[in-house]
């Protein structure tokens, strides 16, 4: 608890820190952070979210949209803007004031070198890691890890259970995701740093999308990084590796801020969220997305309505 | 790959912003590349040895992906709709340098001596005389930028703009063909209405050309 | 920018660059490889379209204004639009390229044809040549430098715009750009984009130096 405390103090006062004591979820109560002496923002003149690239980011991003509304607050959606590497320096810039994160990819995207597994832990590294200006604030329930997933006939024929076994066919296989995961370190970078595992080719695709699904089902790609939030992943009955020495972190789903918009309403509006929102629910409101072709927009809205996080 | 109506029913308010967007963005880099390529032409026009140059130089913009000069002005401009303007205008110059030098080319010697006799200054020949003679080789620069720009616009849909270009990516994502579809048809249309509109334009411009066409 | 560009300098220099399956020489071959295919396509439906077009002078209004709203199709809406009713090829990539190339060959090829004067189209016939020889060996030869000028613009337009083969999972040049822009690595960007501008003028400067070989003995 001390330590929590006193990173969180290193980190500024802008910076909410998850209190030790919250329940297994992780979650914050909000009278250590609703306050708004906290961030020193406001989002009277309206918030811009940006999303990234992909269905869930969206879903996210529309949703953070339907309870920042029904708390009164402007909100203007940008979705679609592409990737964390573009979208942080444009929250930096201004562009865009409020994005749906994970914890995890954010934390090893600031710091490729972090070793923080657990999601408080994980809080608390990231509060340090992010520059001036921008803050996290308490991350939800819901989760979404990266998960490196192979078809069952690739499974059997190389023995693959977990991303250990992948350093026994070094050289053989050809992984397929998107372009920046070939830099990340929950990626190339780190399968080879934590699991010797070296590719014979690495191939651009893109986030859980049509591109690195479909390279895997016509066997263009033997290893594809897909969502743990995607259901094609059970509908193809595709296998995902097992992560014995836990490179892949925790994906809590959490807001990341600009300090200048971080004020109580939003703060309470979006922990509210988290409180209620599941992995499974998540994962429902991603299908209906991309199978039900349902817009994100309305699948957040009809999401909140039902929740009681918007009339 | 079949259309679903009832898609598009449910989003004509979406898709009047997002064609609203589309064209703002194409008129708007037509307009400020009109502004560039005017004076750049005026000077290509008069100092010969700066004519090959400036048009080498637009030249070869021309040949850089659209899609690079969005990213490489991310630093600059960052994600907004500046990025997507400056990158269009930046492949309008091409078509609209040539033309208008073209269009000033082609106005005869014998005119302009015949203002300079006339006790016309320099800067009114190029006003009255000049410019509106050699309208109608511009206007076909401007006609051809714009259809080019409209189809260009959507490319902006990388970088988080893009205007009709947004219904591409969403298609894309989801394997969706109806945004898609859409996106293109009225792309299109767009692209043949800007045109017949400026088309009419040039028709009001130069009374002296509708007896002879 | 000065940072930018010193790191373009050691990003086109360095060795490790340039070999391997994500190599500047591997890209470059790839995109060469889909633009002149592509180029050739379109030629091979152009072409004839055009010169049947300007020798009959039937279909000219349709053809110009088919050829008017090929300029105006948006690249990335055909390639997503054939991707999703083909899956995932090359098909998708090719079809946008051609379809951006043709109009340019179509309405350069026209008006080289209609630029003939046709009392040396008369006078040929005068002479007895039937349709295909006046097609050929009068009409085709003075159209030439029009047609050359169609087929610059076009593969110009090819090279810069096969970049989109990357998005659909394909290689090229492209892949520095797409790659850099999910990377925000800029130096990749601006290396793919030098490099597709310098195919693009390399190429340019070749068909014209083909054309001037073509020519030489008109002006000389």
């Amino acid at each position: 608890m001390n330590r929590r405390t006193l990173l969180g103090a290193l980190a500024g006062a802008a910076v909410t820190v998850p209190a030790l004591s919250a329940c297994s979820s992780g979650i914050t109560s909000l009278d250590s952070t609703g306050t708004t002496s906290g961030g020193g923002g406001s989002s009277k003149s309206g918030v811009t979210i940006g999303t990234a690239n992909f269905t869930e980011n969206q879903v996210l991003g529309y949703l953070y949209a339907a309870v920042l509304e029904a708390a009164g607050v402007k909100v203007t959606v940008r979705p679609n803007l592409g990737t964390r590497e573009i979208l942080i320096p444009a929250l930096k810039g201004g562009d865009i004031d409020l994005l749906p994160e994970y914890q995890g990819a954010l934390l090893h995207y600031l710091d490729p070198k972090a070793t923080a597994t657990e999601e408080g832990e994980m809080q608390n590294a990231l509060a340090i890691a992010l520059p001036a200006g921008l803050q996290i604030l308490p991350y939800g329930m819901a989760e979404d890890s990266d998960a490196f997933v192979v078809t069952q006939e690739t499974a059997k024929k190389y023995g693959l259970a977990s991303l250990a076994d992948l350093k026994k066919q070094n050289g053989k296989l050809v992984i397929g995701a998107a372009p920046e995961v070939k830099k990340r370190q929950v990626g190339v970078v780190g399968l080879k740093d934590v699991y010797g595992v070296e590719f014979k080719e690495f191939k651009s695709l893109d986030s859980s999308g049509p591109l690195v699904k479909g390279a895997l089902k016509k066997g263009d790609v033997d290893v594809a990084n897909l969502f743990t939030t995607d259901t094609d992943i059970q509908a193809n009955d595709w296998v995902v590796l097992t992560d014995p020495k836990n490179l892949i972190p925790g994906q809590h789903v959490v807001p990341l801020i600009a300090d200048r918009k971080a004020d109580s309403t939003v703060r309470k509006a979006l922990a509210e969220l988290g409180n209620v929102l599941t992995t499974a629910q998540l994962t429902e409101l991603n299908r209906q997305v991309d199978k039900d072709k349902k817009d994100p927009e309305d699948v957040a809205n009809t999401y909140a309505k039902q929740h009681g996080l918007a009339r | 790959m079949t259309i679903d109506w009832s898609w598009i029913s449910g989003h004509t308010d979406d898709l009047t912003t997002l064609t609203v967007s589309h064209l703002q963005a194409a008129l708007t880099a037509v307009f400020f590349g009109l502004l560039i390529s005017l004076p750049l032409a005026v000077v290509a026009h008069r100092v010969r040895p700066l004519r090959g140059l400036l048009l080498g130089l637009s030249n070869i913009l021309f040949t850089i992906p659209s899609i690079a000069i969005f990213v490489l002005l991310l630093p600059i401009s960052g994600l907004t709709r500046t990025t997507t303007v400056i990158g269009l205008t930046v492949y309008t110059l091409v078509v609209l340098l040539r033309n208008t030098v073209e269009g000033l080319d082609s106005v005869p010697a014998k005119t302009k001596e015949a203002a300079k006799a006339m006790g016309t200054r320099p800067l009114r020949t190029l006003l009255t005389v000049e410019l509106p003679l050699a309208l109608p080789v511009i206007m076909a620069g401007v006609r051809i930028a714009t259809v080019m720009s409209i189809s260009l616009v959507s490319v902006a849909t990388y970088i988080g703009d893009g205007g009709l270009g947004q219904l591409f990516t969403d298609g894309f994502q989801r394997n969706y063909p109806t945004p898609v579809i859409v996106g293109v048809v009225l792309t299109l249309l767009l692209a043949v209405v800007a045109d017949a509109l400026l088309v009419a334009i040039q028709y009001v411009l130069t009374p002296w050309k509708r007896r002879r066409a | 920018m000065y940072e930018l560009f010193k790191n373009l300098g050691s990003w086109l220099t360095s060795g490790a660059q340039w070999s391997g399956s994500d190599g500047i020489a591997h890209r470059l071959a790839e995109h060469l490889q889909y633009s002149l295919l592509a180029t050739l396509i379109a030629m091979a439906i152009g072409l004839p379209l055009g010169l049947l077009i300007g020798h009959t002078g039937k279909g000219a209004f349709l053809a110009i204004n088919l050829a008017s709203f090929g300029r105006a199709l948006p690249t990335v809406g055909l390639v997503v639009l054939v991707f999703l009713a083909s899956g995932l090829s090359m098909t998708p990539v090719y079809v946008s390229l051609v379809a951006l190339a043709v109009p340019a060959i179509v309405t350069n090829t026209y008006a080289g044809m209609t630029a003939v004067d046709p009392d040396v189209k008369d006078a040929a016939r005068g002479q007895g040549m039937r349709g295909h020889q006046v097609l050929f060996q009068v009409e085709l030869p003075l159209a030439l430098p029009l047609i050359m000028t169609g087929l610059r613009l076009a593969l110009i337009q090819v090279v810069a715009t096969a970049t989109i083969a990357a998005y659909v999972s394909f290689g090229g040049l492209g892949r520095y750009v797409f790659d850099g822009l999910a990377q925000r690595d800029l130096v990749q960007v601006l290396g793919g984009a030098v490099l597709v501008a310098a195919v693009a003028v390399v190429l340019d400067l070749a068909l014209s130096g083909l054309q001037r070989f073509l020519f030489r003995h008109r002006t000389a």
